[in-house]
């Protein structure tokens, strides 16, 4: 608990570190009670969507050869989120590259030291703007929401990659909407929110020297970053390589481009337009950051795009937030750990 | 013993008598359930009033609460050293400064830090981090 009544939980989640920071009592019970809940649902969907984990409900689905699979509901979410994305992006965010980002090297957790990125740079190939895979798998998945059930051919793999975290901060940001305030850290996409549109400091962290880039102060916003730095290792030729593949290649993306950051409505959105404007490259990078946000270029350089002043949500009253129980609830059935909390 | 018989006024009287108090029953039923019915509307009236307040999130006494605690922040915060935020611009008050103000518009820098804000109630709250994950 923080001076100012703030309950903070930080943990080691994802392969990178996630928080939960909560001011103020809501339907998750007080501060506190609401961030260890928060904790407890991000580790039971760490073991639940790993794709480094071989008995993770992902690991299983992927594996199945039925074509028709009956998921949970987030997992359900998770696979229409790929495909949203896919769509969104012209197939720029492509979340069913799982056997190339495997024949790239990053075929388990990485533990070690990353590629350095200014060392990835110098070996890196010509730049050049990725493009879409021909194959667009993610248009072959089809999901039911009411019968729980992902249609696919069997060998569409899901990557739950950084669209996975977007979704989780948002589920989370749905759970915690009636507390004060509240922010979401699912390694590195952010949801903050909260009832009392108290502002928060959003720093962008550079690539290069993990120094301050830019401060945003938002109530309301998702934040996604994605770059090239952290995920990187040398492959097997020696070139180097990370974790953001050219859908149109199955290689790793060099654009011009290290870093975005994105603002947007929520996490998940702002996850596909971070990754979709650093594959995209220098010059049509500004042009999916609508919300604003922050492009981080080879050369060290960065270039900030304001967020409109439309970007907060006007203090409207919609039918979920009167009904914050029964989405409470839901969400914390989908979790298996928060209702013997709430009734606590 | 048997009863005397009644003459026909002595009947009449008593029907009246039973009809006037059979009227005075069913106004009292009827202003009774108007009172009942009347006492639970406004009940379900105030109830979804308070209910839909606090479900929204718009509870007075967490809005207090963390507005004061934004104030006392914001007091301590500009009382000590220089801070993030922009020169002369007030870190108090409820949304309701016209849309957004920013040190810097689109820009291209190089190495060089910067920071905007919008017009919402100040900060009591933890600053996050984004970096690539």
């Amino acid at each position: 608990m923080s001076g100012r009544g703030e309950a903070i939980e930080e943990l080691d989640c994802f392969g990178s570190r996630c928080a939960a920071l909560v001011i103020g009592c809501g339907r998750a019970g007080t501060a506190g009670q609401a961030a260890a809940l928060a904790r407890r649902t991000l580790l039971v969907w760490h073991r639940r969507y790993s794709r480094f984990l071989p008995d993770s409900e992902l690991s299983r689905l992927n594996a199945d050869p039925r074509e028709t699979v009956p998921v949970r509901p987030l997992m359900a979410r998770l696979a229409q989120a790929v495909r949203d994305a896919g769509l969104l992006s012209g197939g720029l965010v492509d979340g069913t590259l799982v056997e190339a980002i495997e024949r790239a090297g990053y075929g388990e957790d990485l533990r070690g030291p990353a590629l350095p990125l200014a060392s990835a740079l110098e070996l890196a190939p010509p730049r050049r703007a990725a493009g879409a895979a021909a194959a667009k798998r993610w248009r072959e998945i089809d999901v039911d929401p009411r019968a729980g059930t992902i249609t696919r051919p069997p060998g569409v793999m899901l990557d739950s990659g950084g669209l996975a975290k977007g979704l989780f901060a948002d589920v989370l940001g749905e759970m915690l909407a009636t507390h004060a305030s509240f922010a979401i850290n699912c390694a590195g996409d952010l949801l903050v929110g909260g009832a009392a549109r108290i502002r928060r400091e959003i720093r962008v962290e550079s690539p290069f020297d993990a120094s301050t880039l830019h401060t945003f102060e938002l109530s309301h916003t998702g934040v996604a970053t994605s770059g090239i730095g952290r995920r990187s290792w040398l492959d097997r030729h020696g070139g180097p390589a990370h974790h953001l593949l050219d859908p149109s290649t199955g290689r790793p993306a060099f654009t011009g481009v290290v870093q975005v950051t994105a603002l947007a409505p929520s996490a998940l959105d702002a996850e596909i337009r971070a990754k979709a404007a650093l594959l995209s490259g220098p010059q049509a990078a500004p042009g999916w950051l609508a919300h604003g946000g922050v492009i981080v270029f080879d050369d060290g350089s960065h270039r900030l795009v304001q967020p409109p002043p439309a970007a907060q949500p006007p203090p409207v009253v919609t039918l979920g937030q009167l009904l914050p129980h029964v989405r409470l609830r839901a969400a914390a059935q989908e979790a298996d750990v928060a209702t013997g909390a709430l009734a606590a | 013993m048997s009863a005397r018989p009644r003459s026909a006024a002595q009947l009449d009287a008593r029907a009246l008598a039973r009809a006037r108090l059979e009227a005075m029953r069913r106004r009292t039923r009827r202003i009774r359930r108007s009172v009942a019915g009347l006492a639970v509307a406004l009940f379900v009236a105030s109830f979804a009033v308070v209910y839909v307040q606090l479900a929204s999130g718009h509870d007075p006494a967490l809005v207090a609460n963390a507005r004061k605690r934004a104030a006392a922040a914001s007091a301590a915060s500009s009382s000590g050293s220089s801070s993030s935020s922009a020169a002369g611009e007030s870190t108090t008050g409820e949304s309701g400064s016209s849309g957004e103000s920013s040190s810097s518009g689109e820009s291209a820098s190089a190495g060089e830090s910067s920071s905007s804000r919008n017009g919402e109630s100040s900060t009591g709250a933890s600053a996050v981090t984004t970096s690539q994950s």
